[in-house]
């Protein structure tokens, strides 16, 4: 009887093991197939965008000719990337191009949560909406039209800010001939058109926090204050750390857009305070249609991004391994 | 410019995209045929169109050839009507039918170069330039087929007997012809400043021909129309200003294809064409140029925030607005003249060419507007007849530059055309653009155009001289990096020091110089030196 029952429990055993393995991925696959069906769209975006290039990053490292195409052209090393040393300007680049999104994403953040958090505490549900969308529509004009308004606010001869300094008998400001006045410039217009779009996140995750313990903070006799600082802002901890991991991988990315429409191409004064990797390279390679250069650049910043990005989630999950991405 | 803004991006996207044809049409074997095309100088392609020696090309096949030109797509019909037209001729004649493919104004010089990398077939014709469209680098990037002598003369027989051997070497790179140039059509595309005669002489000037008189109108414009800005321009235009002050006040010319990024640096003197200058280093030329412009700037001939300007200044030109806007004779000849005759009556629009004040006039390269075949077109030999026709065929020529005629243009018989009542250019043009090898011997010219530019064309005549050197192509390869650096350089310290937005303007050129030298300028000249003197020797002087 024993010995059946064994023979019974191998022999399930022999075939089961594999058979409940299988059963289990594919239950899980079956399980979850809205989920894996919504998450196509992306997989596929990622595979054919990021994945499938990924070797024709090699493009870097080679004299690039088009008949002889990326794997058929010269290998010449690490000569592409002479040119961005050559200029001595490397460091001051990748310092500015760092400081500045470092910046963004600090500053972004914070007034992004705290947007999220206002919204959400707004009890007309019209102001909301309106409000909402008032702060969501600057992230849908385009950099080329910031700039001009930009220009149209800020230029000497016939700005709105140098009229209304007029106006008050002030003297008027050169605030294109002032770099030091534009990290603030740039960081505030990065901010105004950001803020609305990237408050969405947080408020959706605000909106995700389980009203049971709202109530029961209420019944315990918490004020509006007490109840963001214990309850909403440690709900959306994750959240932030998941999106500052994200944004630090694009933290050697400068958005050229909004930098090269601000500033200009030809307003050099204001360089040693606005010049960001992209707006260099785009100098620096403009009619030269060098794909190599212009694919080591690229690569140097994705690098870069990597590393940053594996240092700053090894720290995360040194700390909280709750939030860490990987 | 501003249109070419998404440059970088748009090359980064390509790098991706080239990657995925990497991976998936491997297959296609393009290295090969690039062997067997530079093995043999490109008669390995003559095979599929017969035999290359043979007289009579054999045309038993249908094909459809395709011609790429720039210009936004034309959507009011004519184009399609007039290809319409000239398909039934080139169906008799070649078998062959024609089809212009278009690269848009918006980001076109992106578009333009990423449409040649990607090796499209279907590239049959391309139309291309040394100086504006990168045709030396699509050159040594592969991007246009080897036309051995053989198949020129057997496709293209007019083409290849009415360019002289000496036109033709200008199109050799290695030795091999890479595209047919533009050189029976006179054009003048030297720059200078646009100004108004009615207000030079409320100062008591009846032509321009120096800076210095240029000074002195903008002083007068200045006191005179308060509501005008003298010289409303938009810095971020990348005006290579320093480069109109060389011509006017010196004998030298740029060296073409020197060019780092968007100014030009090294120059010759046309006397002793084999040894490069260096006009931004010699004398005080340079500081007495940046001292110029700060007294300008200072005087407020243009906007405090010229350098983030973008505005559309010739529009204000026109509006008497500004008193002066700069570009080249074309533009003064066929577009500026008859606007301000229009727009300001009186105004009496003159042409300040930088190249009167010293007489140093070079004459439009042949290659300004040249023609290619792409590397992987399967129809170059009947794209040769194609264009043969097109080039040197009166009915072709005229029904593709000009149109239908009665419908497009009226011929009046002596070397004049008309256009049809309530014709306008901006509506009803046909948008085929066909700059890519005009001919004097078929073309007519506007009867409306300005009666003036003969003389204006014969001035030019009296002084200009040939560029000297068209058969040397700078290959920069050993000095790719410090070319990129100096670009760099360039596009910020030029524009300020052309704009007078500098404190001290001897000191931002000395600072200039400082940054050029760090960033390897010696080495490119000394690179072009070296160059230029393989080149003396290899033309046994």
């Amino acid at each position: 009887m024993k010995t059946a029952i064994r023979e019974v429990v191998n022999a399930n055993s022999n075939v089961a093991v594999p058979s409940i393995r299988k059963k289990t991925l594919w239950k899980q696959i079956v399980n979850s197939r809205t989920l894996l069906f919504m998450c196509l769209p992306a997989i596929a975006y990622f595979i054919v965008f990021c994945y499938i290039p990924m070797p024709g990053a090699y493009i870097a490292f080679t004299n690039f000719n088009y008949q002889a195409g990326i794997f058929g052209s010269q290998f010449v090393g690490f000569k592409n990337f002479e040119f961005l040393i050559q200029s001595g300007k490397l460091w001051m680049l990748t310092r500015n191009t760092i400081l500045y999104n470092f910046a963004f994403i600090i500053f972004g953040n914070a007034i992004q949560v705290l947007v999220a958090v206002l919204l959400s505490e707004v009890s007309s549900r019209k102001f909301k909406k309106l409000s909402q969308s008032a702060m969501f529509l600057p992230y849908f004009i385009s950099a080329v039209m910031v700039g001009l308004i930009a220009f149209n606010i800020l230029n000497y001869d016939y700005g709105f800010l140098n009229t209304v300094m007029k106006l008050f008998g002030a003297d008027p400001v050169k605030a294109y001939s002032t770099p030091e006045v534009w990290p603030f410039i740039i960081l505030i217009v990065h901010l105004w058109q950001n803020t609305g779009y990237g408050s969405v996140v947080y408020f959706a995750t605000i909106c995700g926090i389980d009203q049971s313990i709202v109530e029961a903070a209420q019944i315990d006799g918490t004020n509006t204050l007490q109840r963001i600082r214990y309850i909403t802002l440690p709900s959306l901890k994750s959240t932030v750390v998941i999106l500052f991991l994200f944004a630090l991988g694009g933290i050697m990315k400068g958005n050229f857009g909004l930098f090269y429409n601000l500033v200009g191409s030809s307003n050099s004064n204001l360089f040693p305070y606005t010049d960001i990797i992209e707006t260099f390279v785009y100098r620096a390679l403009m009619n030269q249609f060098n794909f190599s250069y212009s694919a080591a650049v690229g690569l140097y910043q994705s690098i870069f991004g990597f590393i940053i990005v594996i240092i700053s989630n090894w720290l995360v999950r040194k700390f909280d391994s709750e939030s860490s991405l990987f | 410019m501003k249109k070419a803004r998404k440059v970088l991006i748009s090359m980064l996207l390509v790098v991706m995209m080239l990657g995925m044809v990497a991976c998936g049409g491997s297959g296609d074997n393009a290295p090969a045929k690039d062997n067997a095309a530079k093995s043999d100088g490109g008669s390995a392609k003559s095979t599929d169109g017969g035999n290359a020696a043979s007289t009579e090309p054999d045309i038993s096949e249908f094909q459809e050839i395709t011609f790429l030109t720039l210009g936004n797509i034309p959507t009011n019909g004519r184009a399609e009507a007039i290809l319409e037209d000239l398909n039934v001729i080139l169906k008799d004649k070649i078998n062959a039918s024609l089809k212009v493919q278009w690269v848009e104004w918006a980001d076109w010089q992106t578009q333009y170069n990423l449409l040649l990398a990607s090796g499209d077939s279907t590239l049959d014709l391309i139309g291309t330039a040394t100086d504006w469209l990168n045709a030396w680098e699509n050159v040594k990037k592969g991007s246009f087929m080897v036309l051995s002598d053989e198949m020129l003369a057997t496709y293209a027989p007019k083409t290849w007997s009415e360019v002289t051997p000496n036109h033709w070497d200008q199109c050799r790179y290695d030795g091999k012809i890479y595209f047919i140039p533009e050189d029976q059509y006179t054009q003048w595309t030297n720059h200078g400043f646009f100004y108004r005669g009615d207000w030079a002489k409320e100062v008591g000037l009846d032509q321009i021909t120096s800076f210095e008189d240029m000074e002195k109108y903008l002083d007068g414009v200045k006191a005179n129309h308060k509501d005008v800005i003298p010289w409303d321009v938009a810095g971020s235009a990348n005006l290579p200003m320093p480069q109109y002050y060389i011509n006017a006040y010196t004998n030298q010319t740029t060296l073409l294809g020197t060019a780092t990024g968007n100014y030009s640096l090294f120059f010759i003197d046309p006397s002793d064409p084999y040894k490069v200058q260096n006009p931004f280093f010699d004398g005080t030329l340079m500081e007495d140029f940046a001292t110029m412009m700060k007294n300008w700037s200072d005087k407020g001939f243009w906007r405090e925030d010229a350098l983030n300007y973008t505005g559309e200044t010739r529009d204000l030109f026109y509006a008497g607005k500004s008193a002066v806007d700069q570009h080249h004779t074309q533009t003064y000849i066929f577009g500026i003249k008859q606007n301000m005759d229009e727009k300001q009556p009186g105004s009496d629009a003159k042409f300040y060419p930088f190249s009167a004040t010293s007489k140093n006039l070079v004459r439009d390269i042949i290659t300004h507007g040249a023609c290619a075949v792409g590397f992987n077109s399967k129809h170059a030999e009947r794209a040769l007849m194609a264009y043969d026709l097109i080039r040197n065929d009166e009915e072709c020529y005229r029904l593709f530059t000009l149109g239908i005629e009665g419908v497009d243009y009226i011929n009046n018989g002596d070397g004049t055309f008309g256009r049809p009542a309530g014709y306008d250019d901006a509506k009803d043009g046909n948008g085929l653009d066909f700059w890519w090898g005009r001919n004097d011997a078929y073309e007519l010219i506007n009867e409306n155009v300005y009666s003036g530019y003969k003389e204006l064309f014969a001035d030019f005549d009296s002084y200009a001289i040939d560029y000297p050197i068209t058969k040397f192509v700078f290959d920069p390869a050993n000095v790719q990096p410090q070319i990129a650096a100096v670009a760099d350089v360039c596009a910020s310290y030029i524009p300020k020091i052309s704009l007078g937005k500098v404190s001290d303007p001897k000191a931002e050129v000395e600072a200039f110089k400082n940054a050029l030298k760090d960033a390897g300028y010696d080495q490119i000249r000394d690179e072009i030196q070296t160059q230029l003197d393989a080149f003396k020797a290899s033309e046994g002087k």
